[in-house]
Formats: structure tokens, C-alpha cells, sequence
């Protein structure tokens, strides 16, 4: 089957799902996984060594031509978007059903075959138009998809700003590919790599795309709208669509000049991104918020690949450059796979529970074990440990770090810290996982909800558990996918096209296999003799204490204390106590509430002193006639007297 | 037949004889303290008695309660496997090994922090908190200690990078991860590892309820990372590729033993510092292990 044809096959398919999504569910269902699977097929067709496919249209739309067009890059992101989609499709049968939502479940099903379209065609088109009215169009299904929940105050206001945020990206890709257009005489969009007049262009790409894929401080828009979104919107969210933002940049640096400085400044923030996504995270008690700040961090490796990647064009195509660039690359899976993973998971204890809040969580284990199972499998992965996909995807960067240090050119001043702040990300991150799971599926329960929670169902659960295998998969065995990494790698420099793996990820694979095989049988063998000899219960040995109580335990707040407390500077906590006073005290009470500090103590304020002089401008428009005679006879005198002056002359 | 024997030579090295370390310690310190003390083999007896014992779980514990201990023991165990041992060269060995030693560790430390939060015991979280915490900044150090050897040596895989000395940054290193040792080991001044049931412990406080097999797994998946840790230090700081192999063993097997009783001195003369001094002093090791990062730098300039 060509290329063409299925994704032919996928569109069709996507349409018919579409137009059924309202009325029948089940015709819904089959047609967008029949499309998915297509596109999935086409997308791996080309990842595995077919020709590149480029199509252009013999019709107009909208005053252009259509030119589409799929290579290694757009197959990298196409393959994500396919097995995040149709895994979550899966998910959202079960996760938003009509008895439970009736009022949205129609048009959720809808604008998710829409946001999956425009996502396709995003990454299939090679036209500024087209790519500009496919980018909005996504944009507006997002948002519709977010606010689905709309009775919530909450949520509205997370999708008016997820939709602000995101027309600010807009007009920046506006600009982009309207001075492009302008440029270069066509809205047609291909390699120009000679143009060095282009260069300047790149600054409006980053933060058009920046903007989308969250990287900090643009991400202000990104930790309400999912922790609000319905969960399978959440895993699409950050599992896919930031990386159209990764991907539109890559796709513009790839093919266009960069400015001189460029690869530093995505560096830079892409190091950033990484600390303080993950000081944010740990600061939070809401676990979608959490995962949020975790997508944060980990666009922040990506973009210290990619930034890397950049230096090293700039520095005369240093071999280390392709290292970095296929660790970020294989990190934009990865960060795919379980971030949507780890959403699913939260959706499955916020189905079961109500709340996410993790301080209201607890034990839940008991009940829910396929889906405490799954999301620790996510932690382990997302906190970069062996032998999961995670450490590969982080090992990969390391070494194209440290090559760069080694290298002992200009480029090793930004790679020493970028290191250590990478090895300090790593650390900061399995704090924060080792608290969620802790919090929210260990111990005991802290309220009746998570006391009498109960297990998803099994598309929910199966969709899990793709995921899961993915993870793994990619983990033991990452030569099998390097190929397509490769591939990718190419299409973005066509000076990086060697094959062969330029690192020993088969022995890496090597080790991680051993390693699972070993830890399996290990801890198999333990709890077997442990089991067979029998075991006692007891309660938990609290020092003696006899009687402790679930309120205890340790919660989100106590646990991520002591970090915290290092990133106040940033993280601004705001804390209110009341401390024990007197000799025997009746109430004692502390909280502690990260804000939003970028958006509350920044973008707010700028706002207000915006609206404030907005309000003063505006008294002078008010509608009453004598006063705008006033103001024709003011400035009729002020224009004589000009005259009179001289200023005519 | 020879690789077979290495193998077997190199796991009994690993698995035999790290439980003397703690036993060496102990003694020391009953020696500068004028006790008796207890044997050196003090570890294997327990850890004898531990295997055959039965087990108490708590009511709150799920099954990982017990296999995680097992995981983190192989995961040490695995960062063992990649470390040279003097002319015996490591179990497995290739590019990048040593982020794979700096992530295995970090697994284990995964596991034995989840066990922790699975009582749900106030003790046990306060435990683990401080154990990821804490780690956050030892993870500073080693990384800046490895990126040092690697600048050094110009390799980024153990085998090379801790065989030739390190030259003119050696001493500051080996302070840095003298000091890391410490502190990834829960000895004094961090954590002491004679009291029980203390708020002021770290790791002590994270396997209070774990008994049996399990608590074996973990007491001697700690005897290894101690182990692990003193055999890196001495690598690093020492030159010995230009020893015939058994000098070069006999080298490592001395000054494995000097840092071992330089533990148990250290154990002695100091006491344990107040929990806000512990940053500082853990960022005191990755300011050195910096330095050495530096020296290292300038050194190697043509």
C-alpha cells in the first residue's frame, strides 16, 4: 500500500468519523481508529525506509495550491500523534460516556476526530496558509475539547486562558509565515537553507512555537488547561500537541537559516524549562497540575537536545550535535508515551475517586492495583530511570553533553552546567514521583472517596497498557528504534546521515534487559519465599504510637517541604500558619499554596496596570455630544495656533 | 573457563566481602571509643539470621513492600557490575557506563523511598523526604565528579576514566566524594546509623518496619553501595594502570580499607550535624568536586 493511499484512507476514515461522531459512537469508534491505523502505517512506511511523500494538489483552496508533504520529521511526530490518539480514543469511550455526560459527550467525540485531523494535517502540509488555517483550527478544537466540562467556573476560565495564550502564538506564526511569504514570494514552504536574510525569522518561530509547547516562562497558559481538560484531552494535550511546538520549531530551523546565537538561547531555556518546571511541579497538590509542570521539565530536555543540535550546525557540524539531537528527538516519544500514560492514569483515579487532589488521595493501591501498577511503571519511566524508555532518551543528551564538554570548544561552557542542572533535573523529578505515588497510592486513605474508589474498566485499562508496553519496549530494546530516529535526524540536517547508531545503545539495551530480567526474578523470588513461608500483619510501627491515624501520614505539601524551601526564591509559596500558642493549645494549622507565580506575579499584574490606564484613556470616551464638540474646538484652536506659529511652514 | 572464574571472583568480591566494610567501621569505632565491639563479621551473622527469619508487614503494605528491597538490591547490584575493580576491569563496560551507575543508584533509592511511603507511617515519609531531598544535591556532586574524571581522561566510560590518576585535582576530589560518600551512605555527620528509631535519621528511619529476607536485602544491598563507593573513591584518586595487576589489587584492596577506617574515625571524632547544616555541607562537596572540575579543565589545556 502506498504512502499515499493511506493516508488517503486515514482521511476519509477521520471525516466519516467525524460526521458520525454526534449520532453513533460506534461508527465513530471503528472509523477513527481505521484512520488512525492508516496514518499509523503510512507514518512507520516512511520511519522504516520508504521514499518521501510529496503531493501537490491541482486545485486551489483558499487562493493556493495544497502541497503535502511527509518525511522522516513529520513521520517522527505523525507516529506519536497515531499511537497517543488512538490509544486515548480507546480511553475516552469509556472515560466520557453518554450516560455519564450527556450534554457533551456528542460533541466531544466530534472535536477529538477534528483535533486528530487538523493534528495530521498540521504535520502533513508544506504550505504557510495552509499550515497557519490547520494550526487555528487545532488551536479552536483544543479549546472546545478543554472546556468540555463547561458548567465549571474553573474551567472556563482555564480555556479562555488556554485560547488568549494561544492566539498569542498565533499572531507571532502570523507574522512568521506572512514576512516568510513576503520573502520569499510563495506561501510554499521548503528547504531555503541558503537565505541567510531569513535568519531573524527564527526569534518569531521560537515564540510562536514556543509559546505552544510551554517552555518557560511561556507556559502560563499550560498547568490550568490540563489540570481542567477531561484526562484523555489532558494525554493529548501534553503528550502531542506541545510537541507541535517542538515540531514547528525543528521543522522551521531545519529548513530555514538560523540567526547566529540561536542553539545558545534554546539551550539556555530549554535548561530552565527543566528546573523549574520540575520545582514547580513538586510545589503542587492538584495531580494533573503536577503532570503539568512535569511537561514543562520535559520539553526542557527536548530543547536541550535541540539547542544543542543548533550549536553544533553553527560549530561546523560537530558530531556531538546529532547525538543531543536524537536524544531529544527519542525524548519527544518517550515524553509522549508516558506523560499520556501518566494522564491516563490520573484520569482513572479522578473517574474513580472525584478529586485530585492528593492530599484527599491515599491507599489507593487497594482498589485500583492495574492502575497503581501502570502509573508507577509512568514514574519510573518520567523520573529517567534504567531500564526504562526515559533513561535512554536522558542518556542520549548526557552523551552528546558530554562530547560537547570534551570537545573543549566554546560550546563545553554551556554544556558543564547544562549537565549537572540535567543530573539535578533527574533528581528533583524522582522526588516528585516518589511523592505522588507515595501520596496518592500508598499509605492509607485519607477520605472516604479514596476509601471506596474502584478499578477502571478495561478499555481504559487496556489503554494503559499499550502505552505501558510502549514504554518498556523502548527501554529494552532502543536500537530496534533508532533507525527511525535516524531517519528523522536526516531530514532535519541532511549533514547527519550516517545510520548506524553513533552510541552503544545495543549495549545500553544490553544492560537494560539484564536488568529487568534480573530485578523480575529477584523480586518474584522474594515475595514467593516471603509468601510461602508464610507472613504476619501488624500494624505500622509508628515508634510505639498505637493508634495512627491516616491524617499522619506524610502529605503533597510535607513531602515536597524541603525543596520547596531551596526554590522559594522563585516558587513564592504562600504559607499561612497558626501556630500552637498556648499552654494547651486547642488548633494549630499550616498550609502551603504554590501559585501560578509567573502568571499571578507577572502577567497579572502588567495586565491590571494595563486596564488601569486602559479605564483612565477611556473617560475621555463617553458619549456625551457637548464634550466631543469640546474636544473638535480644542484641538481646532490647537491647530490654528500651530498654524499661527509657524509650525505649517 | 577463565571468563566463568573471573565472573565468580568478581561476584564474590561484590557479594562477599562488602558486608566486612560495616563490620570494619564498628570496629574502628569501638577501638577509639576503648570498647570491645562487636566481630567484623558481625553483618554476616545478622544477615544469616535475617534471611531465616519470618516477616511482619504492615497492614497498609502491598506486595512491592517486599519486592521492592529485592529491585533496589539488583540495581545496586548492577551499578557494581559497571564499576572496575583495579585490573579485573568491570562486568560490563561500554560508553556512557557511568550515567548508567549515577541512574542505577537512583533507582535503588526509588525503591527503598516507595517501600518507605507504603506504611504510611509519619516516620518513614519524614524518611524518605529527606532521602530524596538530600539526594538532590549528592546527585549535583557525583554528576560534577564525573564530568570531572571524564574531562580529565577524556572518556565518558568508568574502565577509563578511574584508571589513570587524576592528577592535580585528585585531592579535591577525593574530599568531594569522600563527603558524598558519606552522606549517600547515611553515615556521620548526615545520619547515624547506631540509633534506632530517631527523628533525626534518614535512611535508618526509611526500613524501620521491613523485617526478614527483605530487611536482609536491603542491609546488604547498603554494605554494597558502601562498598561501591569507597572502591570509586580509591579508582579515582589513585593511579593504577601502570601497576602489574596484583600491585594494582593489593593497592585497591589497602586504600578501600583506609577509607573504610577513615569512616569509622570520622564516625568517631564527629557528630552528627543539625538537619540545616546538612545542605551546606553537601553543597560544600559539590563546590569541591566543581573545583576538581575546573582543575581538570586547565590541566588538560594544551
Amino acid at each position: 500500500m502506498s504512502t499515499g493511499l493511506a493516508l488517503l484512507i486515514a482521511a476519509v476514515a477521520m471525516l466519516v468519523g467525524i460526521l458520525a461522531g454526534r449520532a453513533a459512537p460506534r461508527v465513530w469508534l471503528v472509523a477513527m481508529l481505521v484512520g488512525v491505523s492508516a496514518a499509523f502505517v503510512a507514518a512507520l512506511a516512511v520511519l522504516g525506509g520508504a521514499a518521501d511523500w510529496d503531493w501537490r494538489g491541482g486545485f486551489a483552496l483558499g487562493g493556493e495550491l495544497p502541497h503535502l508533504r511527509l518525511d522522516g520529521l513529520s513521520a517522527l511526530f505523525l507516529v506519536l500523534l497515531c499511537v497517543v490518539g488512538g490509544v486515548a480514543t480507546v480511553y475516552l469511550r469509556e472515560y466520557w460516556p453518554e450516560q455519564e455526560h450527556p450534554r457533551s459527550a456528542g460533541s466531544g467525540r466530534m472535536w477529538w476526530g477534528v483535533m486528530l485531523l487538523c493534528l495530521g494535517l498540521l504535520l502533513l502540509v508544506s504550505n504557510g496558509l495552509h499550515f497557519l488555517i490547520a494550526w487555528e483550527l487545532f488551536t479552536l478544537s483544543a479549546y472546545f475539547l478543554i472546556t468540555l466540562n463547561r458548567q465549571r467556573r474553573e474551567v472556563r476560565a482555564a480555556g479562555w486562558l488556554y485560547l488568549a495564550a494561544s492566539h498569542a502564538s498565533v499572531l507571532a506564526l502570523f507574522a512568521f509565515f506572512t514576512l516568510l511569504a513576503v520573502a520569499t514570494g510563495s506561501w510554499d514552504l521548503g528547504p531555503l537553507r541558503d537565505r541567510t536574510e531569513l535568519a531573524p525569522l527564527f526569534w518569531l518561530s521560537l515564540f510562536g512555537f514556543g509559546l505552544k509547547a510551554g517552555l518557560f516562562p511561556l507556559h502560563l497558559w499550560l498547568p490550568s488547561a490540563h489540570a481542567n481538560a477531561p484526562s484523555h484531552v489532558s494525554a493529548m494535550l501534553s503528550g502531542v500537541t506541545l510537541k507541535m511546538g517542538i515540531y514547528g520549531l525543528l521543522r522551521f530551523s531545519g529548513w530555514l537559516p538560523v540567526p547566529v546565537g540561536a542553539g545558545w538561547v534554546v539551550a539556555v531555556l530549554g535548561v530552565v524549562s527543566a528546573v523549574l518546571g520540575v520545582a514547580f511541579a513538586l510545589g503542587q497538590h492538584d495531580l494533573k497540575r503536577l503532570l503539568a509542570y512535569h511537561s514543562v521539565e520535559n520539553i526542557g530536555i527536548i530543547l536541550i537536545g535541540v539547542g544543542f543540535a543548533l550549536v553544533a550546525v553553527e560549530q561546523g557540524d560537530a558530531a556531538w550535535g546529532r547525538l543531543a539531537l536524537a536524544g531529544g528527538l527519542l525524548h519527544v516519544w518517550n515524553h509522549g508515551l508516558f506523560k499520556a500514560l501518566l494522564f491516563l492514569g490520573a484520569g482513572s483515579v479522578l473517574h474513580a475517586t472525584g478529586t485530585r487532589e492528593m492530599s484527599r488521595l491515599g491507599g489507593l493501591w487497594r482498589t485500583m492495583p492495574w492502575t497503581a501498577g501502570l502509573f508507577a511503571l509512568g514514574a519510573v519511566a518520567i523520573s529517567g530511570l534504567p531500564p526504562l524508555n526515559g533513561f535512554v532518551s536522558e542518556w542520549l543528551v548526557f552523551l552528546g553533553l558530554f562530547d560537547a564538554t570534551l570537545s573543549r570548544g566554546p560550546s563545553a561552557w554551556a554544556a558543564i552546567p547544562a549537565v549537572i542542572l540535567l543530573g539535578v533535573t533527574g533528581a528533583l523529578a524522582l522526588a516528585c514521583f516518589v511523592k505522588v505515588c507515595g501520596v496518592v497510592f500508598l499509605g492509607a486513605a485519607r477520605s472516604q472517596a479514596a476509601a471506596h474508589a474502584h478499578e477502571c474498566g478495561p478499555a481504559m485499562r487496556g489503554a494503559m497498557l499499550v502505552l505501558a508496553a510502549a514504554c518498556v519496549a523502548i527501554g529494552l530494546a532502543p536500537i530496534v528504534f533508532w533507525p527511525a530516529i535516524a531517519r528523522a535526524t536526516r531530514a532535519w540536517h541532511p549533514g547527519w546521515s550516517g545510520l548506524d547508531p553513533p552510541a552503544p545503545l545495543a549495549a545500553l539495551g544490553l544492560a537494560h534487559l539484564a536488568l529487568a530480567a534480573v530485578a523480575t526474578i529477584a523480586a518474584w523470588g522474594l515475595w514467593r519465599r516471603v509468601r510461602i513461608r508464610g507472613f504476619k500483619r501488624a500494624l505500622t510501627w509508628d515508634c510505639g504510637y498505637a493508634a495512627p491515624t491516616a491524617r499522619m501520614q506524610y502529605t503533597a505539601g510535607s513531602f515536597a517541604g524541603v525543596i520547596t524551601e531551596w526554590f522559594a526564591f522563585i516558587l513564592r509559596p504562600e504559607r499561612h500558619e497558626h501556630r500552637p500558642d498556648e499552654l494547651f493549645p486547642v488548633s494549630a494549622s499550616r498550609t502551603e499554596h504554590t501559585p501560578e507565580t509567573v502568571l499571578e506575579r507577572v502577567v497579572e499584574p502588567v495586565g491590571r496596570i494595563v486596564m488601569r490606564v486602559s479605564r483612565t484613556v477611556r473617560r475621555l470616551q463617553h458619549g456625551r455630544v457637548q464634550s466631543y464638540v469640546f474636544y473638535i474646538l480644542v484641538v481646532l484652536a490647537a491647530l490654528i495656533a500651530w498654524v499661527f506659529m509657524g509650525g505649517a511652514r | 573457563m577463565i571468563p566463568i572464574l573471573q565472573l565468580l571472583l568478581r561476584l564474590g568480591c561484590w557479594l562477599l566481602l562488602a558486608p566486612l566494610l560495616p563490620g570494619i567501621i564498628n570496629k574502628v569505632k569501638a577501638w577509639v571509643a576503648g570498647r570491645r565491639g562487636p566481630p567484623v563479621l558481625q553483618l554476616y551473622y545478622d544477615l544469616a539470621k535475617l534471611w531465616k527469619k519470618g516477616v511482619v508487614m504492615s497492614t497498609l503494605a502491598s506486595p512491592a513492600f517486599v519486592m521492592l528491597p529485592a529491585v533496589a538490591w539488583v540495581a545496586v547490584f548492577g551499578a557494581a557490575m559497571l564499576v572496575p575493580l583495579g585490573p579485573a576491569g568491570a562486568g560490563l563496560s561500554f560508553r556512557g557506563d557511568a550515567l548508567l551507575m549515577l541512574y542505577l543508584l537512583a533507582l535503588a533509592r526509588f525503591c527503598t523511598a516507595w517501600a518507605a511511603m507504603e506504611t504510611g507511617s509519619a516516620f518513614e515519609g519524614m524518611g524518605a523526604v529527606r532521602e530524596v531531598s538530600y539526594a538532590v544535591l549528592a546527585e549535583a556532586a557525583m554528576v560534577a565528579a564525573v564530568l570531572s574524571l571524564s574531562v580529565q581522561t577524556g572518556s565518558i566510560s568508568l574502565v577509563t576514566m578511574l584508571a589513570p590518576s587524576v592528577g592535580a585535582c585528585a585531592g579535591l576530589l577525593a574530599a568531594g566524594l569522600f563527603i558524598v560518600l558519606l552522606a549517600e551512605n547515611c553515615r556521620v555527620p548526615f545520619d547515624d546509623p547506631n540509633t534506632h528509631l530517631e527523628l533525626t535519621m534518614i535512611h535508618e528511619v526509611m526500613v524501620l518496619d521491613h523485617s526478614g529476607p527483605p530487611l536482609a536485602a536491603i542491609l546488604h544491598g547498603a554494605a554494597m553501595k558502601l562498598l561501591l563507593f569507597a572502591v570509586v573513591l580509591a579508582q579515582a584518586v589513585l593511579p593504577m594502570d601502570h601497576l602489574r595487576p596484583l600491585g594494582a589489587a593489593g593497592l585497591l584492596a589497602g586504600s578501600v580499607l583506609l577509607v573504610t577506617v577513615a569512616v569509622g574515625l570520622v564516625e568517631s571524632l564527629l557528630a552528627r550535624f543539625a538537619f540545616r547544616r546538612v545542605p551546606l555541607l553537601l553543597t560544600t562537596a559539590f563546590l569541591l568536586c566543581l573545583f576538581a572540575l575546573l582543575v581538570a579543565w586547565k590541566g588538560g589545556m594544551p
